[in-house]
């Protein structure tokens, strides 16, 4: 499962619109995958590295 | 006129002066050059740094990430600026003012395409291409500043689905970019 759709399982309510705006997932090719590079929603947090895992 | 000193073949350096303030340099007889009368580095056609990449093979991003194109195969590079081993970065040890091109083409096509010009690993210039057809071509030109120190400028690509691909050959995905002037 990728970032992106562990994102969605936990915030089923995020759509595309926000993934542009307000949260920016990144990955730079390095071998270290993707990663949240913004998070800045206004009402829900940033997921932990445990609900992540 | 010009003060103006030639090498010759006969005499070696040979000088003539006036004082009009204009200095030109000339090898053999005629090919004057005239040196501009600011401050910077004289760049004439052949040292001008210039590359061109592309990609191997095939790239697939995952949905909604901005994902750094691997462009890890040069065409050219004159001055040995583009990383296209590790970081797949252009950072150019002369200041100036650069012409930086990308396209990329994308298969299938997502709802929205997107191509970012990166400069120093943060999003400086995007093009979005909506619609989900066969091919999506995403195209981004911009004539960027760098200091010549420690500016660089990448490439990253972002879709809205899992779905696309980058078409990894020279043909159809290339970085390039090469000076216009100096700062």
């Amino acid at each position: 499962m990728t970032l992106y759709e562990k994102i969605k399982t936990i915030y089923s309510s995020l759509t595309d619109a926000d993934f542009d705006t307000v949260i920016t997932l990144q990955n730079d090719s390095d071998g270290k995958g993707d990663y949240i590079a913004k998070w800045e929603h206004p009402t829900l947090p940033r997921p932990t590295d445990e609900e992540l895992a | 006129m010009a003060s103006i000193i030639t090498a010759t073949t006969t005499s070696g350096l040979t000088q003539s002066a006036d004082n009009s303030g204009v200095l030109q340099l000339a090898s053999g007889t005629g090919n004057l050059v005239t040196v501009p009368s600011v401050t910077g580095t004289a760049m004439v056609s052949g040292n001008m740094p210039a590359f061109s990449a592309y990609m191997s093979a095939d790239q697939t991003p995952t949905a909604n990430t901005w994902t750094k194109v691997t462009f890890n195969t040069e065409e050219y590079d004159t001055a040995s600026y583009f990383d296209a081993t590790t970081n797949y970065r252009f950072t150019p040890l002369i200041a100036g003012y650069y012409q930086i091109n990308c396209m990329l083409s994308a298969q299938p096509g997502a709802n929205t395409n997107d191509i970012g010009l990166y400069k120093n690993g943060s999003l400086f210039k995007f093009q979005r291409v909506l619609g989900a057809s066969n091919f999506i071509e995403l195209v981004i030109n911009y004539i960027m500043y760098f200091n010549g120190t420690t500016d660089y400028a990448e490439m990253y690509f972002r879709s809205n689905t899992n779905a696309g691909y980058i078409n990894g050959t020279s043909t159809y995905s290339t970085f390039s970019g090469c000076l216009l002037r100096t700062a």
